[in-house]
């Protein structure tokens, strides 16, 4: 068989992979963590007993499904609030670090300035501020909660797509300059695209972090059903089950976000290696 | 192709043509004590529809002379005109496509928008653009080919689809640097043939830098043979195969004694080319993240 006709083979194959098995496969590839996600729940519903642990130490799942279904509207507000807070955060944290890094790629000064003090702010502990923006918004007004989250998230989207916009084939870049391109047309047409799955990277770290940073903002502070407060204050009158469950809404949550960052992802960028299934 | 802008500019050139013209050129990297002069003297002068290949050994400045050409790099001595313009004015009036040893397509982009790019950036209409990447595509021979994404494409296919962005807004001049020199032996080979072909119903002018001397001789019309650091013209050998050129004509005995000719030329100085030359690649501090 000659090369061309294996290729032809080989895209045909890919392109039916790319048509039919966009959700078959997607679903089977989902079957062995939902074995080992189940697998867990019963050894951990089971084993508890046998090894005499303390329900107040760590509840059996059916507890905390109990207690996930008693404490619904609690929850449900709960978990309301909070995820506005992660995303309007989100939102304002992610804008700010592209446009920065927009910035910091179109001026050489600003980069050589700039990205380096962005590396370094990215591994300062943004947590810490938490109390620092409840004396300066009031801790009962969710701009607390948003002023962390978007710190939190600004410079992993920074760093990240300023890495996606100057890091680009230099042949790419003679290619462009050989036909005579601006820099508005080698950005829009080289810079932009190249820089998009650096954006989805940062992306999916700042989802996780966002609710991270909005409920462990509110263990210093916040309205009294917000989810960490909720966290916190079932915890300190020892309704463990309920602490639990509200645990597992906050990890549904970023759960969320992430999923929706990868689905986003695969429509936006059905060119990139990761959404390639290909076998070669 | 019919190529109507042909007649404006164009017109301007003397009878003889010259789309190269490249006089006491040279090119120093760096300053002082540290400089490497990766070019030196050059004397090249390319009448239309040539088909020069410059060959040599690793760092005599080859791909550097080519990006000289195409205003690349600057010159640091010398004057080059392309089309009878200085070569910045000449890049900027779009008057060539290159072609790289990589493919640099866009990944993000199909085959036929690969092809369109250059035409987008010079605002061409989008009527004109579709019109021009089928002409292209089917030209190359991959026009069943163009809602697919490059990276479903084997190494040679993507090569032909940067012959073909490089070819579409008809420039009078192509330059290639090392196309086929990532591609296996019989690819390469059939490529070779292709490229003749394209050359023969396109007319246009073509500059190929390459480290074979068989796809040299097979390829050109003339052979310019270079010496390395600092990179200098030692010979240029016509090629006066008969065209067109066919894999028959690789069996002639002319065919074996210009390879033998190219060789024994680049034998006479090459001896200080060898081992632990800089390439010129190196020189450009370039990333080779391909190939």
């Amino acid at each position: 068989m000659s090369a061309e006709a294996l290729v032809e083979r080989r895209r045909a194959a890919a392109e039916r992979r790319l048509a039919a098995g966009r959700w078959g496969g997607r679903l089977r590839g989902a079957v062995p963590p939902l074995v080992v996600f189940i697998a867990v729940m019963v050894l951990w519903e089971f084993s508890l007993a046998a090894l005499g642990v303390q329900q107040f130490l760590l509840p059996r799942p059916s507890v905390i499904l109990a207690a996930l279904i008693d404490q619904q509207a609690n929850l449900s507000r709960a978990v309301v609030y909070t995820a506005t807070e992660a995303l309007g955060g989100l939102a304002i944290g992610c804008l700010l670090g592209v446009v920065a890094a927009f910035a910091t790629a179109r001026w050489l000064t600003a980069r050589e300035a700039l990205l380096p003090v962005a590396i370094a702010a990215n591994s300062i502990p943004i947590i810490a501020f938490a109390p620092i923006t409840n004396i300066w918004f009031g801790s009962e007004n969710p701009v607390s909660r948003m002023a962390i989250v978007a710190l939190m998230v600004f410079f992993p989207v920074m760093v990240n797509t300023v890495r996606g916009l100057t890091q680009v084939d230099p042949a790419a870049l003679e290619l462009m300059q050989a036909c005579a391109a601006s820099d508005w047309q080698i950005l829009r047409k080289v810079r932009v695209p190249n820089a998009l799955p650096y954006l989805f990277t940062a992306l999916k770290v700042a989802t996780t972090l966002s609710v991270i940073g909005a409920v462990v903002g509110e263990y210093f502070g916040g309205p009294r059903y917000a989810l960490g407060i909720y966290i916190t204050s079932e915890a300190y009158v020892f309704r463990y089950p309920n602490a639990w469950a509200a645990i597992v809404i906050a990890c549904a949550l970023g759960i969320g976000f992430y999923l929706v960052v990868l689905a986003v992802e695969r429509v936006a960028l059905p060119w990139h290696v990761s959404n390639r299934q290909a076998s070669s | 192709m019919s190529e109507p802008i042909a007649n404006g500019p164009q017109s301007a050139i003397p009878p003889a043509q010259h789309v190269v013209e490249i006089v006491g050129a040279g090119r120093t990297f760096g300053r002082g004590p540290g400089a490497v002069t990766a070019l030196e003297g050059i004397d090249l002068t390319i009448q239309a529809g040539e088909f020069v290949s410059l060959i040599g050994p690793s760092g005599c400045g080859k791909s550097t002379l080519l990006r000289l050409i195409g205003d690349l790099i600057p010159a640091t001595t010398g004057s080059i005109r392309v089309n009878g313009k200085p070569a910045a004015a000449a890049r900027r009036g779009r008057e060539y496509g290159i072609v790289f040893q990589a493919p640099v397509l866009m990944d993000w982009r199909t085959v036929e928008r690969n092809v369109e790019l250059p035409l987008e950036v010079m605002g061409y209409t989008r009527e004109e653009r579709q019109r021009r990447s089928a002409e292209m595509l089917s030209l190359v021979e991959l026009a069943d080919f163009r809602r697919t994404y490059p990276w479903q494409l084997s190494g040679g296919m993507q090569q032909r689809v940067a012959i073909a962005r490089a070819l579409a807004f008809d420039p009078k001049l192509l330059l290639m640097d090392e196309p086929f020199g990532a591609l296996d032996e019989m690819t390469r080979e059939r490529m070779n043939l292709e490229l003749m072909g394209i050359w023969r119903r396109t007319g246009t002018t073509i500059v190929f830098v390459t480290h074979s001397i068989p796809e040299a001789v097979f390829l050109s019309s003339r052979v310019v043979v270079m010496s390395a650091r600092p990179g200098r013209v030692i010979r240029i050998i016509d090629v006066d195969l008969p065209q067109p050129r066919t894999a028959e004509t690789r069996e002639l005995e002319r065919y074996f004694e210009l390879v033998t000719a190219v060789r024994e030329a680049l034998r006479q100085r090459g001896d200080e080319g060898g081992a632990g030359a800089l390439d010129d690649a190196a020189l450009r501090i370039r990333a080779e993240g391909y190939a």
